[in-house]
């Protein structure tokens, strides 16, 4: 079954259309149960008000979506009951203790006491509970929120940017809790705009781009994505000014071990013919499976601004 | 009913941790008992000055006055932050609908108007307690309750407002200063409009929010032998005698300025994203 499956979904903020935000555009995807799911793009690309749509605090302006199935005001306020979610920022009381926090969010989910303890052990937090939020590090924001989230031992967990802000310990440790927690059969979607983060956790990908779904699916499956070949030979410039001119490729692409183009067909018999028409002899030809990265650079056109956010 | 036993749970955890709200409570409690204090004090040294109920609410319930300005600011405290720590936004996404959430700041108004009323009732009987000499029979006339339920309407109206800008602004700051702002201007605006001399503009100023509030907060509106006798003291000083809307009409304007602000609240906190 489908833990979430938008159609068309769609958000535009401000109702003036002169001043009006198309955040989220008619995006289609599906989650399924037990999938770790990433929802990857540059800042301000819609990833929070997607999310921000599924738990239900910001009124979609177009297109629907289910949760477990479920859709319409009763059924999705039934299906929340089921997911354990953040958006943004950790959001809690800064006055109150980790543990009072957690008392307030237990309650609102309608949980017992014992859970708290549970679950601030699970994130390691049990020796600061009592301290209060605001004197948190990021990392404990970020790992108490993971531990609120799993109050109600929801199927679905929903993160916006988990590991944002945080040094590479503190990213380290809640990889670890998601690791955990995919272990343990829950079905994760996390939105991030850090492309290694992404290949690392997730099992599924969607890129999301100025409010446009680019690609989905399998992350193995994005990757193979059209088909790259990496090629070498004597004069790479001649070799890459050949390629560039080439009517099947895609795209082309200068990198430390060659040159790697995207063909539109996996014809390669004709690519050496066409080279060695150029007088371009190869000295190597073979698939190349490109990482998330290269596959994100493809889909969103080489586009630079949005590149310094994503692989930063 | 859980409902309701959550939302109470959740609202007395979010209020009692905070320090704002203890300080205005000792703040309050500290101000109505002074008055009390000091008279009770007076009793044990001055075998004719009494304290005792019920003769003595009025004394009581002077400086109680100040309770719907409390009531409006911890209300905005207790609401406005709510938005910008975003927690109101994680309850929702907890769990709560924005109507449940809604519903418990209702809660939040009308206990705190609870503990504001029995702040000072409990000051009174201590005070009686504590001091020598017997007051006349009964705990409490039809006047001091008209007193009291004059007090609890002023806390609602106001709490209400404070919750209304709360929920508006979704700043503590701004809605704190719009809410002294608009006391301040309101006192110009009504005194202007009495200075023009003309009835329609009389009633209009009469039924300013603020003014309906300092009314039915007004022991003069309440107790119409203390009334006459400060009237008849005007007379010889040949001032115009003080005029009040009936007690009935005050009380009518603060619910209808209650309900219309706790539905503006509910139809924003609907309409508006978190
Ligand atoms: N409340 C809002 N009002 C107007 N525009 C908004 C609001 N929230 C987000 N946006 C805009 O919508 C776009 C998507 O934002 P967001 O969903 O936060 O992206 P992301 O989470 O991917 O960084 C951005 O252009 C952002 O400026
Ligand atoms: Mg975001």
């Amino acid at each position: 079954m489908h833990a979430i499956q938008t159609l068309d979904l769609t958000k535009r903020y401000g109702s003036r259309p002169a001043k009006s935000v198309l955040a989220v555009d008619r995006i289609s995807f599906a989650v399924e149960q037990g999938q770790v799911f990433g929802f990857l793009g540059p800042n301000g690309s819609g990833k929070t008000t997607t999310i921000g749509m599924l738990v239900g605090t910001i009124k979609p302006t177009d297109g629907s979506f289910k949760l477990f199935g479920a859709s319409g005001p009763k059924g999705l306020f039934g299906a929340r009951a089921r997911v354990g979610a953040t958006l943004e920022t950790p959001n809690f009381y800064p006055y109150m203790s980790g543990r009072d926090n957690l008392r307030v969010a237990a309650a609102v989910k309608g949980v017992g006491q014992p859970r708290i303890g549970e679950c601030l052990d699970l994130v390691g937090l049990s020796n600061r509970a009592k301290h209060r939020f605001k004197t948190y590090s990021l990392g404990m924001k970020q790992r108490l929120a993971l531990a609120a989230t799993m109050l109600n031992d929801p199927e679905l967990i929903v993160l916006d940017e988990p590991a944002n802000g945080l040094d590479p310990q503190g990213i380290r440790e809640i990889r670890e809790i998601i690791h955990i927690l995919a272990d343990r059969g829950k079905t994760i979607f996390l939105s991030s705009h850090l492309l290694a983060e992404v290949e690392r956790t997730c099992s599924h990908v969607a890129i999301i781009r100025k409010g446009r779904i680019v690609t989905w699916g399998a992350v193995a499956d994005v990757v193979g994505e059209g088909s790259a070949v990496l090629l070498r030979a004597d004069d790479t410039e001649a070799l890459a000014d050949s390629m560039e001119a080439y009517p099947d490729a895609t795209s082309v692409r200068r990198t430390d071990d060659g040159l790697v183009a995207t063909l539109d067909s996996g014809d390669l018999a004709s690519v050496t013919r066409y080279l060695a028409g150029n007088g371009i002899y190869l000295s190597h030809l073979a698939p190349y499976r490109p990482s998330l990265e290269e596959v994100f650079i493809d889909v969103t056109q080489g586009a630079v601004d949005s590149m310094t956010e994503i692989v930063s | 009913m859980k409902i309701l036993r959550v939302l109470l749970r959740i609202e007395w955890l979010k209020a009692v941790r905070r320090r704002a709200f203890w300080v205005a409570v000792a703040a309050f409690t500290a101000f109505t008992s002074l008055p009390v204090i000091e008279r009770v004090r007076g009793a044990h040294s001055n075998p004719n000055a009494v304290f005792a109920l019920p003769e003595s609410w009025p004394v009581v319930l002077g400086t109680a006055g100040i309770g719907p300005l409390f009531i409006a600011a911890l209300m905005i405290l207790l609401v406005a932050q709510e938005f910008s720590w975003r927690t109101a936004r994680q309850n929702v996404i907890d769990g709560l609908s924005k109507e449940r959430f809604y519903a418990g700041k209702v809660m939040l108004l009308a206990g705190l108007v609870l503990l504001f009323t029995s702040a000072p009732v409990l000051i009174g009987v201590g005070g009686t307690m504590l001091s020598p000499g017997e007051g006349g029979p009964g705990f409490i006339r039809a006047s001091d309750f008209g007193y009291i339920s004059g007090l609890v309407l002023g806390m609602l109206l106001f709490g209400s407002a404070g919750l209304m800008l709360s929920v508006h602004l979704r700043s503590s700051g701004a809605s704190l200063g719009i809410l002294f702002l608009y006391l301040f201007v309101e006192e110009g605006v009504a005194m202007l409009m009495l200075g023009t001399g003309r009835e329609s503009l009389r009633n209009v100023a009469e039924f300013l929010p603020f003014n309906v509030v300092e009314d039915l907060g007004d022991d003069l509106v309440h107790y119409p032998d203390v009334l006459a006798e400060v009237n008849a003291e005007r007379a010889e000083a040949g001032l115009a005698p003080l005029e009040f809307l009936d007690v009935e009409m005050l009380a009518v304007a603060a619910l209808a300025y209650t309900a219309f602000f706790l539905g503006l609240s509910l139809l924003n906190m609907r309409r508006r994203d978190l």
